[in-house]
């Protein structure tokens, strides 16, 4: 007889295996849903691209060449040379470049009374601000039409220029006015006793620390302003005075569409977004008040 | 260097009164401590000095200039706020200069004066970092040096110490006011911490709902209180409270049981009188060898603190009725459970010789010094003048 104890060995494995795998399963789940999303939203772009390199039968064959088979360069010149190409770079830049300046000065001031003065009818200001963004754009383009008019504005960039900052403001008010709640108004109060001017504290300590906000606020503006299509299309009628997205409609004929410059010239247009997005993106740096108070 | 001096200043938010009628003088080189419960309106006092905050009535002079209409950066003050408020973008060394920048000071000048600070308050190797890479002790040192590198009339000073940990508050603590004493700067000083108060000013103002209490140095207030909010407040235990009635000789307080022989200290002003009675924690004394009046008690929780032990005595007495007249925060427990007599009992807390061994539960006599008792009225809470002791001068309310 065998005086050995024997143990059993601890049946440990099911009840930890179990909400693993489970835990598994659902992760493959959201990486594969991520994936299918990233699919959407990048196919497209690489199509354009792709499409902007292909001599026009291949664009045309009914067989999909998911790689330029034949590369050329010939629909980048020819959108650069289709007519009214620099106008219309020479527009969209003004245009941009007004509006992300002004909509950050405007809104710094704006955001500034909103965050730090207390005035009668604040919050519903606030509030409307806020409203005001969700009237859909369509609705209002035959009213602003006639308004704009009315006061010349009709057929000229400032007119565009205009109606870009109604759009990009509320937004730009609202994002500069939370970052400005964020700092902690001792910080003002501090600088105003060591004989800044309030004015001299907003310029010399707020608008530094506002770095991230206004990195935020001017890629959204410039956004706003380069990709808009309807207003500049409803508003700009003289090929001069169009900006780069009408320009690109323009390859769009009652004859049909002229796949290959259009798609070189979507590809052109897209570069200056990018190169914006990629030189200001690393100034959002989130957290640059640590260390102002006691944390 | 001036002197700062409210006139009769009040300041409210709509209708609700922050500050009232506050007359206060600080003398130049003198260091002001205002203190008082969160709400009191100190920090209200000092933000008014500052010019961060508007002068509803009265003025405020600072030397012998009236500043209730000048800008906060034409005051030539110096402010350390309670977060420090250092710019977070700006080194250590910007920081410190940005007072100098502002006022144009050559720029050699600051150097000079930004490095020198920087030496003496040991934060020299700092200068090229920025706030959020120091220490709050450095930080802190930071926000004082910016005051003082710019050698403003005056320093105001928003509970400057209250973010730092216990230990390096005592430090620091002792540095502020030995800074200020080598600067001789006239300073005011805000905190809700008695401790501070007491430790750091050359003159202390407790405040209470807008009010001042008492202005006078920290000694004379701890055994003088005005009031019996100042009695309660100052003191760490604070005095202990409860009420007795005089006798219609004036010659014995009587409370629950006890008749307490006033001996020498007799009051026939008060005769016949139902009073409050306050005594402090280190007067409250273990009877033995003592032949003066007793009051029995039991003992009933012994707190070891090393150098003593603060020992909680049940002793049959009326508590204090009036609650509104005395800090809320400052009240030791109530009755323990299990008494019979609930409303007729009051804790008084002892600071007893550590060697004196003590149980909880225990039957204890405690010697009281008739001479070292305070009385205060039981309506308005004022110090009740007596023939040996006059009533306290300073009182404001």
């Amino acid at each position: 007889m065998s005086s050995v104890t024997q143990i059993a060995p601890t049946p440990v494995a099911p009840v930890v295996t179990r909400p693993r795998s489970r835990k598994r399963v659902r992760k493959f789940g959201w990486n594969a849903l991520a994936l299918v999303v990233l699919f959407v939203m990048v196919f497209p772009v690489y199509w354009m691209i792709s499409t902007a390199f292909k001599p026009g039968h291949d664009i045309l064959s009914f067989t999909p060449q998911w790689v330029p088979a034949h590369p050329t360069l010939s629909n980048f010149t020819d959108a650069i040379h289709q007519q009214f190409f620099w106008n219309a770079v020479k527009n969209s830049l003004i245009v941009t470049s007004v509006v992300v300046l002004l909509s950050l000065v405007l809104a710094f001031l704006a955001a500034l009374a909103l965050a730090k003065f207390s005035f009668y009818g604040r919050k519903p200001f606030i509030v409307v601000i806020l409203g005001v963004q969700m009237v859909p754009l369509a609705a209002l383009i035959i009213p602003l039409y006639i308004m704009m008019s009315r006061v010349h504005q009709v057929d000229k960039l400032s007119g565009v220029i205009v109606m870009y900052l109604t759009f990009v403001l509320p937004f730009a008010v609202w994002t500069l006015r939370g970052f400005l709640l964020g700092v902690p108004k001792e910080l003002e109060e501090s600088a105003m006793v060591d004989g800044a001017t309030r004015f001299g504290a907003f310029v010399r300590i707020l608008l530094p620390l506002l770095g991230p906000g206004l990195v935020a606020t001017s890629i959204f503006a410039f956004i706003q302003a380069w990709n808009e299509f309807i207003i500049a299309y409803v508003f700009l009628h003289t090929p001069e005075k169009q900006t780069l997205m009408v320009w690109l409609a323009s390859f769009t004929t009652l004859r049909g569409t002229d796949w290959g410059p259009l798609m070189a010239g979507a590809t052109l247009c897209s570069l200056p977004v990018i190169v914006f997005f990629v030189l200001v993106q690393r100034k959002i740096a989130f957290g640059l008040t640590a260390g102002a108070v006691k944390g | 260097m001036a002197q700062i001096e409210f006139i009769h200043v009040s300041k409210s938010y709509g209708d609700t009164p922050a500050v009232r009628d506050l007359n206060l003088q600080v003398d130049e080189g003198e260091f002001v401590v205002l203190v008082g419960p969160s709400g009191c309106g100190k920090t209200t006092a000092l933000r008014m000095v500052a010019g961060l905050e508007e002068i509803t009535g009265g003025e405020i002079r600072i030397g012998d200039r009236i500043v209730n209409e000048l800008a906060p950066r034409d005051r030539d003050i110096a402010m350390v706020f309670q977060n420090y408020a250092l710019y977070p973008h700006k080194t250590v060394y910007e920081n410190l200069a940005f007072g100098l920048r502002m006022r144009k000071v050559p720029k050699a000048q600051q150097r000079e004066r930004v490095e020198d600070i920087a030496r003496k308050l040991g934060l020299a190797d700092m200068l090229d970092r920025r706030p959020a890479q120091l220490s709050g002790g450095q930080r802190q040192r930071v926000a004082m040096g910016r005051a003082i590198v710019r050698e403003p009339k005056a320093f105001l000073m928003d509970e400057p110490l209250s973010n730092l940990d216990a230990k390096l508050r005592v430090q620091m603590r002792a540095e502020i006011a030995r800074i200020q004493k080598a600067l001789e700067v006239t300073t005011l000083y805000v905190t809700h911490d008695q401790v501070e108060a007491m430790t750091m000013g050359d003159r202390v103002a407790v405040m209470r709902d807008g009010i001042l209490q008492q202005v006078d140095t920290p000694q004379r207030l701890y055994d003088a209180p005005a009031n019996l909010f100042v009695a309660s407040f100052v003191g760490s235990p604070p005095m202990n409270l409860f009420e007795a009635d005089v006798d219609k000789d004036g010659a014995r307080l009587l409370f629950g049981p006890t008749q307490l022989d006033l001996g020498g200290r007799s009051l026939p002003e008060l005769a016949g009188r139902r009073i409050a009675v306050g005594i402090r924690p280190e007067e409250v004394r273990e009877a033995s060898g003592w032949d003066g009046a007793r009051v029995r008690g039991r003992v009933l929780l012994v707190e070891a603190l090393g150098a003593e032990q603060l020992v909680h005595i049940e002793v049959a007495a009326a508590p204090l009725e009036r609650a509104d007249l005395v800090d809320a925060a400052g009240q030791p427990p109530g009755p323990s459970l299990g008494v019979e007599d609930l409303e007729r009992s009051v804790t008084l807390l002892g600071r007893f010789d550590r060697h004196l061994l003590l149980t909880p539960g225990e039957a204890v006599e405690v010697a009281i010094d008739p001479r070292l008792l305070h009385f205060f009225d039981l309506e308005t809470g004022l110090a009740l003048p007596t023939a040996d002791l006059p009533a306290v001068a300073g009182v404001a309310g």
